[in-house]
């Protein structure tokens, strides 16, 4: 094998890589602002695609404001849901709150169907075309994909750590009555993580679309890669997440290269399992002790 | 202690529902046979995948059913008696499609169940179909349906044992002799590549790499690579989903247009699975010069414009057109086929009760049934009736589909 | 996890008579196995196919309930134990030719031995990480099922199991195959029964309230963890079992991760610290699927308009649930049952 295919498999496992950590950007932020997994990230995902399809096939719009707007109704998705159906549940009891995600997602995708019907919808890239790397290709729209993803978890890990309402976010989490004592509403806390989580997640519909077309049933293979990439990485830090995608998709595409394509996901899986006995919290996570 | 009777009591209520209305459906008259003045309507099942995965096949059957019944009603029914047609949703899912047979044959009386869309629904129908013993024509694709041979059972798409000699004679014709494999790893792939690994040895073919993606996998271009090594002259595609699509562009990324050979041989080709307009959709330019086998549905003029079957298929598409506003797919002709099938057949028939078993055995004297996917005969060790003939290769040029052999 | 308030506040006023407790479910046994002989219509085939749905449902709860309600885990491959049952029993009464029982005992062994395998190793990781393992196993299982085509006939699936038998005797008519699936389901519930009531559960409970309160009073944690998960994936084996029997068909897609959540929301619905909540939770969803065995009395075309949306009622019957009833099922009934006891006695009582 030479080093323009070696190189071109390590562009294939960073363009899934990226994806996958898109999506496991959005696990992150609700994670850290509930403590919860939420099953409904991957169709907050096949929503951001849909949403900008419809915008921009059956409204007209043009590709960039189709694409705002798929993102930003994908956020108001996010939002409703969680006034809707997260913040009556007052005690915040984390394993009941991912049961409603549950039913979240199989109702999105259920009404996703009733709205834009069964068979998948296309949407035109970005940006035609690919860029040759040392024999290697990779398309322009693959660019964006990384692009986003290295913005999404610069942008993040900024939040959380530099600015008073990242730190916000993350305190509600750990404590909702001193985050309360600080002048936090964790309320509103909790339904900003949604907004955000589900703008990513349509942000990352957006740009893998004009790739993979999206459908009203993609959301649960998205979710299981991006929750895989979340706990491979480490839960609870933006980078932790983009690591742990990024790891998964090299782990992919290397598996393809020297294994076989028909296990790669059995290969990624048993990684994953072997890590977690070793190294129970993750990658990059910090173990936690257990409150008695 | 209380609380554990409450907790009992809610179950037992929640049993008593059930008991209750399972007494109540057991009232013969619940259920509508109060038909009008023309007569006691026909019934006939259809098992089809409405929700679930494979929703996107299951809405233009449904589609074609719906118009079909209304035509042939229109025309008069069966011998003056009409025709219903009583869908059951499956979900996508073999249990379902089996308490969906037991429901149409034991409640509602059908005397054949069309469908189901998919392969594994339509094995799992099998014990209750033989055991109800009531026709069936199947509008999934899977070898197996007809290989674990059923007298009971038919099945309107083509199979892939046409599909593959009819393929690999294609390639052959143009010089192929090292190709690469490309599946999905769900049924129809997984089908595909077994049917063509077994036929191919008679074509002098060599397999040189085999690869697979999964459903749902965002990109290929990690086995494209792996192919694009092994020194095969085309990829043959098994893969119907819009993974397709993604293959296609990966392709194109991965080798650039400037790398495209101009010696007739396609880069990609493919298998009836492909043939969906959201397959050109989805990939757009890259689907330029990619070819696959299908029936002639897709340009019915290669029928010859003065035959039956042209008359047949434009008849069909100008009206699901009109009805619907998008022509119809292989899904729909797949269920245009199995109803008129089973309705030739009731034609065929004396007046009066009708009985299953019979209507099954006038099934199988199927005899140049011009239908959508071509022209059905079946035989008692045939159940799908179809020939080479009725397939053609297409090239897809600039977003639209084209004969292959013309465009060469 | 919202359990612990709701124990403090009826156990003082835990009172009863033995006798009525079993009288309870003696009726509802009466009921649930009187079922065949009750409905006799022309579709009482298909009712009873799907209440025999119900009953492998409420199996596999059941076990998920253990681990869940009683030692706080959650599992999110036990569908993936299901189908190893499901195929297990297939290969060795359809390709081997043995008897139905060897069948079960061969299920049983495989999913124990699975079970195990992945419960040893799995007692460090707690809450999410458990979970990404439970269902990494899950889809590596389903992965598995489909590529081992020779055994489990790939994704065309494995056709042509017989019905169960034994001796002489065979399950083949559907009140047969009912009796034999909700048998096993009480057989199930009986075990779990005598082991939330006995010394097991107690540790289990202490292990749902604080791993390390319960370490502190001397249980055995590893060994309750890995026996409490092993019942569960048996219980999940031997519903394969029968559901294998029961169909005759099985394929690799009915075992999916979508299942294992479903089974799971049902164990949660059901409510914590409870059997007959979650076994009441898998009757009412999986009977949320087949409205007509509910409401036979529906006209054709509303049915056709039920089953379009039976997934978006599906999710929001889950969410409704949890948002209304916070302690699920179960924990609505104590706490109705308080209000009716309350109202009975004068408010006093309750206290």
């Amino acid at each position: 094998m030479g080093a323009p295919e070696l190189l071109q498999f390590a562009l294939a496992g960073l363009k899934n890589g990226s994806i996958y950590a898109l999506v496991a950007l959005g696990f992150t932020i609700v994670y850290a602002s509930t403590g919860v997994i939420n099953f409904a990230q991957g169709e907050f995902v096949m929503l951001g695609g849909m949403l900008s399809v419809w915008a921009y096939a059956d409204l007209g719009l043009p590709l960039p404001l189709a694409g705002l707007v798929g993102v930003l109704a994908t956020a108001c998705v996010g939002i409703v849901f969680e006034l809707l159906a997260i913040r009556p549940r007052k005690d915040g009891d984390p394993l009941a709150l991912i049961i409603i995600t549950v039913g979240g997602s199989m109702l999105l995708s259920s009404l996703a169907r009733h709205a834009f019907g069964p068979t998948e919808r296309a949407l035109p890239r970005f940006s035609e075309g690919s860029i040759q790397i040392l024999g290697a290709s990779l398309e322009r729209q693959s660019l964006w994909i990384m692009g986003i993803a290295a913005i999404a978890v610069g942008v993040l890990s900024l939040m959380y750590s530099r600015t008073r309402f990242g730190k916000a976010m993350r305190a509600c989490a750990i404590d909702r009555n001193a985050a309360r004592l600080v002048g936090i509403d964790p309320k509103w806390m909790v339904t900003v993580s949604f907004a955000l989580a589900a703008a990513l997640g349509g942000l990352a519909g957006l740009v893998t679309t004009p790739l993979t077309q999206t459908a009203f049933n993609v959301g649960p293979s998205f979710g299981v890669k991006g929750f895989a990439a979340a706990i491979l990485g480490g839960l609870g830090n933006p980078f932790a997440a983009v690591v742990g995608g990024l790891v998964l998709g090299m782990l992919e595409s290397l598996s393809v290269a020297f294994i076989s394509s028909t296990y790669k996901d059995a290969i990624s899986l048993v990684v994953l399992l072997l890590m977690l006995f070793v190294r129970p919290q993750g990658l990059l996570g910090r173990g936690k002790r257990e409150k008695v | 202690m209380k609380r554990r009777i409450l907790r009992v009591c809610v179950a037992a209520a929640l049993l008593a529902t059930t008991v209750l209305t399972g007494c109540s459906s057991g009232d013969p008259e619940s259920s509508g046979t109060d038909e009008g003045a023309q007569g006691e309507a026909i019934r006939i099942g259809a098992v089809l995948s409405l929700t679930g995965s494979y929703a996107g096949l299951g809405a233009p059957e449904k589609n074609a059913i719906d118009l079909e019944v209304a035509r042939i009603n229109d025309a008069g029914g069966v011998n003056g008696r009409p025709i219903e047609v009583l869908i059951e949703d499956d979900a996508t899912d073999a249990a379902a499609a089996q308490a969906a047979v037991t429901k149409l044959v034991d409640q509602e009386g059908v005397v054949a169940i069309l469908g189901a869309t998919g392969t594994g629904q339509t094995m799992g129908m099998r014990a209750d179909i033989e055991r109800a013993q009531v026709p069936q024509v199947s509008m999934a694709g899977g070898s197996v349906i007809t290989d674990e041979f059923s007298k009971w059972v038919f099945q309107t798409p083509w199979p892939n044992r046409l599909v593959v000699p009819f393929t690999a004679a294609y390639l052959e014709g143009l010089g192929v002799t090292k190709i690469a494999l490309l599946s999905d790893s769900g049924g129809y792939g997984a089908d595909g590549i077994a049917v063509t690994k077994a036929m191919l040895g008679d074509f002098g073919i060599e397999v040189v790499a085999e690869e697979t993606y999964n459903a749902g996998d965002a990109d290929m271009t990690a086995q494209l690579t792996k192919i694009r090594g092994a020194g095969a002259e085309t990829i043959w595609m098994w893969g119907a989903g819009s993974e397709a699509a993604t293959v296609l562009q990966n392709w194109n990324d991965l080798t650039g247009t400037e790398l495209k050979r101009d010696d007739g041989i396609p880069d990609i080709i493919g298998a009836p699975g492909n043939a969906r307009v959201e397959l050109i959709d989805g990939a757009g330019e890259a689907a330029n010069g990619f070819e696959f086998s299908a029936g002639r549905i897709l340009l019915p003029e290669s029928y010859g414009e003065d035959s039956e079957a042209f008359d047949v298929a434009t008849d069909f598409i100008t009206r699901y057109e009109a009805e619907y506003g998008s022509k119809p797919d292989i899904f729909a002709g797949h269920a245009y086929d199995a109803l008129n099938i089973v309705v030739e057949a009731l034609q065929r028939m004396p007046e009066g009760d009708i009985d299953p078993v019979a209507l099954r055995d006038e099934i199988e004297a199927t005899t140049g049934f011009v239908g959508i996917g071509g022209t059905f005969t079946f035989l008692p060790d045939d159940h799908n009736g179809l020939t080479e003939n009725d397939l053609v290769m297409y090239r897809i040029v600039d977003g639209e589909w084209t004969l292959a052999e013309e465009a060469q | 996890m919202g359990s612990a308030k709701t124990q403090s506040g009826p156990r003082a006023s835990l009172t009863g008579l033995p006798v009525r407790r079993y009288l309870g479910v003696v009726v509802v046994g009466a009921l649930v196995a009187a079922m065949p002989l009750l409905i006799t219509g022309s579709d009482s085939r298909y009712v009873l196919k799907i209440l025999t749905f119900v009953g492998i449902n409420t199996l596999i709860v059941t076990g998920l309930a253990l681990l869940f309600g009683y030692a706080g885990q959650v599992s999110l491959g036990h569908a993936a134990f299901y189908g190893l049952g499901a195929y297990t029993s297939a290969y060795v009464t359809a390709t081997l030719g043995w008897p139905f029982l060897a069948g079960v005992a061969a299920s049983i062994a495989g999913t124990a031995l699975g079970g195990v395998a992945l419960a040893l190793p799995s007692l460090r990781l707690k809450g999410h990480y458990l979970a990404m393992a439970t269902l990494a196993f899950g889809e590596i299982m389903r992965i598995a099922f489909v590529e081992a085509a020779p055994i489990t006939g790939g994704p065309d699936g494995f056709s042509g199991i017989p019905f169960a038998s034994i001796g002489s005797f065979a399950f083949d008519t559907p009140a047969r195959v009912y009796w034999l699936a909700w048998g096993a389901t009480a057989l199930a519930l009986l075990i779990s029964w005598n082991i939330v009531s006995g010394r097991p559960g107690r540790s289990m409970l202490a292990l749902h309230g604080s791993e390390l309160g319960a370490l502190a009073s001397g249980v055995d944690l590893v060994g309750l963890k890995v026996r409490v998960f092993t019942i569960s994936a048996v219980f999940a084996g031997v519903a394969g079992s029968l559901y294998a029997h029961t169909v005759g068909f099985v394929s690799p897609s009915t075992f999916s991760l979508h299942l294992s959540v479903i089974l799971v929301a049902m164990a949660v619905l059901g409510g914590t610290r409870s059997l007959a909540g979650p076994a009441a939770a898998a009757i009412l969803l999986t009977l949320v699927s087949s409205p007509d065995v509910v409401l036979p009395a529906l006209p054709r075309e509303t049915l056709e308009v039920i089953q379009d949306w039976e997934a978006d009622v599906y999710g929001l019957v889950i969410i409704l649930v949890i948002l209304f009833l916070p302690d699920g099922l179960s924990g609505a009934a104590r706490r109705l049952s308080a209000r009716v006891r309350g109202a009975r006695s004068g408010p006093g009582d309750t206290a």
